[in-house]
């Protein structure tokens, strides 16, 4: 067994642990597990960076290729983004509830994802695949944050959860928050689509052409920018936020893992 | 008076938010539509972008609160300006590519054009001569990056030289040629007669991709058909182990003319009644892709713009922090505001 994959297994067994302490803390209200969620977290981190930084070395290049990188770097990110805003925002820790399933979810496939290596294309080195990746990252992360806090609002819809999250803030305040968290994922994601278009003018020598991934990458613009602007004009509940960023997430998260699997041709520099 | 009261109205109605929610939701189905049925796309997405152009027109000459907050105004309006240039570009723009034999000047003609209606073409002052390129390869096949030597004389007439490749493009009179991964080799022939001498090489399929298909019908100057295939089963390119393109060890060459089928070394040619086909050597050829669009820096500056200009705005609007409100509250106020909402900007 390699480096990475001793060092990947107990990290993503921390991330999964830290989804059951999340849940007892909130369940039990029990406190006390705060301090064990933030304890998995942080080691799940840092055991994962371990292991992407053992891959780095082995490969040659960054976790950007293969489907089995491109999950691994993403649960990577997802988690530091969740760990961050759990550490700031303690007031809705309780987000864990609904960002660790989705983190764990990504951490199953990537458990049965191919880890063999891909060959590194021409048109991938460049600084811009560091800031294109980078940004999409803190877009997603950000989507994930809002759709935790404002899932929430549904979990407080069942008769335990109205108990158990009754010490959370309003779902009008929730709202809000998830708002904020989504309004700063739209920017990172309009970010992420312009360093793209540079990067595709000089790779491929054209800055946009509606490939699949271009394709299913403005959908889920557009979703976002009608989430954000239907809560502004339409006054919609914090239940019908909570189903439209669900919805955008959805998106981001098909054109982030599922494109691959609609087209293989476009948007990949191997050719 | 009643003029301008319809007016009103219908500006009214034209900037409201809800036609921007349900503009945007067209937008998406145009983008779908487009992508499913390519023929209809420029009209799928012109529509409701032009829609959503006239909507925020309309918004910032109705509503005051919108003008009032300057990020979110500029936000909205380089969207617009983003729009008009994308629709500027690609009326004027070009799009193209072109192959170039090693060692011969590109001489402005475009394959697969695809140019706007209000493109001038100058491409006459875009010539450029390929003077030959490498490219290391992993193995399995696997394309490294790309090398090519590139030489073009300057408008003060000083011969330049570059190398362009992999987000390297020669940029000249405003065009951009990038090179591709279609390349491969070219018999160069000598079409002597006696009102002289006629060059031209024949472009064989793109290698290593058709490397089992190196043959192409052409036509000889004077109209004769002729087939001309590469005699070599030499892999160039080592499927297994680090390796560069190159030309073959043995660059002869298989000639079909009507009946007759010719086998010819570099240098050998063949009498044939129109004159004589002299075959001068094996050189390589690389294909390029072309692109103009002088709305290329605006395209980035309004897009930035755009989106600094956005992050201001919220950065701005979320100052306070309503939900901390909540939970810094005494407790009775904190089960109470479950269930009512806080003031909350929007």
């Amino acid at each position: 067994m390699s480096l990475e994959s001793l060092l990947l297994l107990p990290a993503l067994g921390c991330y999964a642990m830290a989804g059951v302490a999340a849940w007892v803390e909130a369940d039990r209200r029990a406190s006390a597990f705060a301090s064990a969620t933030a304890l998995l977290l942080a080691g799940g981190l840092a055991l994962h960076t371990a292991s992407l930084a053992a891959r780095w070395q082995a490969v040659g290049h960054g976790p950007f290729t293969t489907m089995y990188e491109i999950l691994s770097s993403n649960v990577w990110s997802l988690a530091l983004v969740s760990a961050l805003v759990w550490a700031r925002v303690r007031e809705v820790r309780a987000a864990a509830l609904v960002v660790l399933p989705v983190i764990l979810l990504l951490a199953a496939w990537l458990l049965v994802a191919d880890p063999a290596p891909g060959h590194f294309p021409p048109t991938y080195f460049t600084a811009l695949l560091y800031v294109h990746t980078l940004l999409g990252k803190i877009y997603l992360g950000l989507l994930l944050a809002a759709v935790g806090v404002s899932g929430l609002v549904w979990l407080r819809r069942s008769p335990r959860g109205a108990r158990r999250l009754a010490g959370l803030p309003s779902d009008e305040a929730l709202d809000e928050l998830a708002y904020r968290f989504a309004a700063f994922a739209f920017v990172f994601d309009s970010l992420m689509l312009i360093a793209g278009a540079v990067w595709a003018q000089d790779a491929w020598g054209r800055y946009w052409a509606w490939d699949p991934l271009e394709t299913w990458a403005f959908l889920s613009w557009l979703a976002l920018a009608a989430t954000l602007h239907a809560r502004a004009s339409l006054r919609v509940s914090p239940r019908v936020h909570a189903l439209l960023l669900a919805g955008a997430f959805a998106l981001a998260f098909l054109t982030f893992f599922g494109v691959p699997f609609v087209s293989t041709s476009p948007h990949k520099g191997a050719v | 008076m009643h003029e301008s009261a319809v007016t009103n109205t219908l500006l009214a109605r034209g900037a409201s938010t809800r036609l921007t929610v349900a503009l945007l939701v067209l937008l998406a189905a145009g983008a779908i539509a487009g992508y499913l049925h390519e023929a209809i796309a420029p009209v799928a997405l012109a529509l409701p972008l032009g829609l959503l152009v006239l909507n925020l027109l309309a918004a910032v000459a109705t509503k005051p609160v919108f003008r009032r907050q300057a990020p979110l105004l500029v936000a909205h309006l380089a969207l617009a300006a983003l729009v008009l240039l994308a629709a500027f570009g690609r009326m004027t723009s070009l799009q193209g590519r072109i192959e170039l034999t090693q060692g011969i000047a590109f001489d402005g003609q475009v394959l697969d054009v695809d140019a706007g209606p209000l493109h001038r073409s100058r491409l006459a002052q875009a010539v450029f001569t390929n003077e030959g390129f490498t490219i290391d390869y992993a193995p399995g096949i696997k394309r490294g990056r790309t090398r090519n030597a590139v030489r073009w004389t300057d408008a003060q007439g000083r011969v330049q030289r570059a190398v362009i490749g992999d987000h390297e493009p020669l940029v000249l009179a405003g065009y951009r040629f990038y090179t591709t991964p279609n390349k491969g080799y070219a018999p160069v022939f000598t079409w002597r007669t006696r009102d002289g001498d006629v060059q031209g090489a024949v472009h064989l399929p793109g290698y290593p991709v058709h490397r089992l298909r190196q043959a192409r019908a052409w036509a000889l100057p004077d109209g004769t058909a002729a087939w001309v295939m590469l005699k070599t089963e030499e892999e160039v390119i080592a499927p297994d182990a680090p390796s560069a393109f190159a030309l073959p060890r043995n660059r002869d060459i298989v000639l079909r003319i009507g009946d007759e089928r010719f086998e010819l070394a570099p240098g050998g040619r063949i009498a044939l009644p129109g004159g004589t086909l002299v075959y001068e050597g094996l050189r390589t050829w690389m294909g390029y892709r072309v692109y103009y669009d002088p709305a290329l820096p605006w395209l980035l500056a309004a897009s930035v713009l755009a989106t600094l200009a956005l992050a201001l705005h919220f950065a701005l609007k979320f100052r306070r922090q309503p939900w901390r409100a909540a939970l810094h509250a005494p407790a009775e106020l904190r089960s109470a505001a479950a269930t009512q909402p806080l003031a909350v900007s929007r």
